[in-house]
């Protein structure tokens, strides 16, 4: 019987299940392979059970607890698509911002006020509880990035057809970075999140003349203490340090704590 | 072998012309203070008087950072066809200076040993260098002459040796060189050892960085001091995010993946680049890793350049001293200084 697979979203750009829709030559040779039961808000969620399920986004209401629970309880294999599911991602960013100070600036005074005092408004609040899926349930692949990698997405839907393990190194962006021989962007008396970040991106930031910004989230022996010391030694101020971290990784623990 | 004086222009000229008729690969300018080994068109740039090591040795030529090494598929009767896919492209690779020889040199050796690497050796074989000696140290974080790298001159089919103000000795050391220079109309030189010692002794003295203490002392140090406090010292900067191993032209490690395509028949097996400071290198299955900790990783890179590669091949120090490893760490880690601080540290 070919797997279950399923796609949900919460909070994101849905960018990602665009970056799967542009895997075209490809994608057909999969669908076959696969019987293919929701696809974002297109059908309804039914099914009883998932083979694998793709989530994709960011948890920030109860509601969404609530859904994230009920697709992790019928899903055998939970994948965190994309960086809004896998680290929270740009949104996070929001966590430290309080929800009337926000409303304030945009929308003056009145919001500011009705935000904090009416209960008709407190939802609001939920966007500042930006968190990864995997504040809230079991994660059994993470595909990391903002957007996803292909090659990546490939990769673990082969290897879940084949059975055997995906496997995604613990390897810094540095590595692409080298294997692409860029000059580091510290040569060019810029910073980089390449050093703490997960790698597997082809460093393609780097490539075109950028640095990293840390989209696919913090590696597991990251030397944090070590990247701070080298950020002010090139004399960036621990304000801008701390918005470099908060970036993309406001909801990780490194981005909490900097 | 033949011995020429060209000046610098007829050199030039000569490179470009072989550009012309094959992939010629040369070190250029890339981004604002590096180098990189490239494909030579009519547009490049060819000179000798300014260069650091590239981002990444010129062994990338002979393993790529990533390479197809077969595809595979099985028919219907069950039977698999393997198709190695090897690269037996001409080439040449010029302005290859001393240290990264002395790599390529090494590379030989580790490649060739056991299973000859049928991949590392088609290329090899249909490579040609052209060496250039250094008479400056490239910058201060080479320290080539106290690994005794130099002088290294083997592994080129030609080398050139700046010897006076606008004369440059021309060694034709192999056939493949005397086929590259055939035609070329340079002055002959007659007294080719009498130049080259004279180039050697107007080097700078120390040229470079040196140990505090003679190459083989340093080495029996380095085996010594597997305990030490150093191990930890440096590591605490570190990302281990392998930037030394990558850029080093005497690591050799990678890895090998099978990728098997949708139809689960067929696919390929590639390899990339991999390398001892990346923390999950010494796992194995089950989950153990051999060095968790990244002072043993770090121990364990540099007694594979001074101790453990040179026990195994009877040979001096595998580092070349080309300093690309401390040149490029993200934080200022230099292979040299860890050495120098097992010396200092004393004996125990
Ligand atoms: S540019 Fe960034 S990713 Fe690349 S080597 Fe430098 S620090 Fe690492
Ligand atoms: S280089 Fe950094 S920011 Fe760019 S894709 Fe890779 S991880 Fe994301
Ligand atoms: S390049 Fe530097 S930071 Fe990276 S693994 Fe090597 S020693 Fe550590
Ligand atoms: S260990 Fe460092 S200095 Fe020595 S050969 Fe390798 S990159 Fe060059
Ligand atoms: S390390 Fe030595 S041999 Fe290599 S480029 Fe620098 S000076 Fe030349």
């Amino acid at each position: 019987m070919k797997p279950k697979v399923a796609f949900f979203d919460f909070s994101s750009c849905e960018g990602c299940q665009l970056a799967i829709l542009n895997c075209e030559d490809i994608l057909l040779d999969i669908l076959n392979l696969v019987d293919l039961v929701e696809f974002r808000m297109a059908l309804t969620e039914t099914a009883p059970r998932y083979d694998v399920a793709f989530v994709e986004g960011s948890i920030h209401r109860d509601e969404d607890i609530e859904r994230i629970l009920d697709i992790r309880a019928r899903s055998t294999y939970l994948v965190a698509l994309g960086a809004c599911a896998c680290i929270g991602n740009v949104q996070a960013r929001s966590n430290f911002v309080a929800p009337a100070v926000n409303y304030g600036e945009i929308y003056g005074e009145e919001a500011r006020n009705r935000v904090q005092v009416d209960p008709d408004y407190w939802d609001l609040w939920s966007h500042t509880r930006v968190r990864p899926i995997d504040a809230i349930v079991k994660v059994d692949a993470y595909l990391r990035g903002c957007p996803i990698v292909p090659r990546e997405f490939l990769h673990l839907v082969k290897s879940l057809l084949q059975g055997t393990q995906p496997f995604f190194p613990p390897n810094a962006v540095c590595v692409d970075c080298k294997m692409n021989e860029n000059e580091c962007v510290l040569e060019r008396g810029l910073t980089c999140m390449g050093p703490v970040t997960w790698g597997g991106c082809d460093s393609i930031c780097i490539n075109s003349g950028y640095v990293c910004d840390g989209c696919r989230g913090t590696l597991p022996h990251a030397n944090v203490e070590a990247h701070i010391e080298l950020m002010r030694e090139h004399n960036i101020d621990d304000r801008d340090i701390r918005s470099r971290y908060r970036l993309f990784m406001g909801a990780e623990p490194i981005g909490r704590g900097v | 072998m033949s011995y020429y004086l060209a000046t610098k222009k007829e050199l030039i000229d000569w490179i470009q012309r072989l550009a012309a008729e094959n992939q010629l690969y040369f070190p250029e300018k890339h981004g604002e203070a590096s180098y990189r080994f490239n494909r030579v068109g009519p547009k490049s740039e060819i000179q000798f008087d300014r260069y650091i090591p590239t981002v990444v040795p010129p062994v990338k030529l002979l393993v790529p950072a990533r390479e197809e090494l077969l595809r595979f598929r099985t028919d219907a009767e069950g039977k698999t066809e393997v198709q190695p896919s090897l690269d037996t492209s001409f080439r040449v690779i010029a302005g290859v200076r001393s240290c990264d020889l002395k790599g390529i040199s090494l590379m030989d050796l580790f490649f060739k040993d056991g299973v000859p690497d049928a991949y590392y050796l088609a290329r090899r074989e249909n490579t040609a260098i052209i060496g250039y000696s250094c008479n400056t140290p490239c910058d201060e974080s080479a320290f080539c002459a106290a690994v005794d790298s130099l002088d290294h001159t083997e592994g080129a089919d030609v080398y050139v040796t700046p010897v006076k103000e606008g004369d440059l000795l021309v060694e034709v050391k192999t056939s493949l060189g005397e086929k590259l220079t055939a035609g070329v109309d340079w002055k002959k030189c007659e007294d080719p050892e009498a130049r080259r010692i004279g180039a050697v002794t107007a080097r700078p003295e120390p040229f470079g960085r040196s140990f505090p203490a003679p190459l083989p002392d340093t080495m029996k140090i380095v085996a010594d001091k597997y305990q030490s406090a150093v191990w930890e010292k440096h590591v605490k900067r570190c990302f281990s995010c392998g930037t030394c191993n990558l850029v080093c032209p005497t690591c050799y490690c990678f890895d090998v993946v099978d990728d098997l395509n949708l139809d689960a028949a067929s696919g390929n097996r590639s390899r990339s680049w991999d390398g001892c400071m990346l923390p999950h290198f010494a796992e194995v299955s089950g989950g153990h890793n051999f060095r968790a900790e990244p002072a043993a990783r770090q121990r364990h890179r540099v007694n594979r350049k001074f101790t453990y590669l040179p026990e195994k091949y009877e040979h001096g120090a595998v580092c070349v001293g080309c300093g690309r490893c401390g040149r490029q760490c993200t934080s200022h880690i230099d292979i040299f200084d860890i050495v120098t601080d097992l010396i200092q540290e004393g004996s125990r």
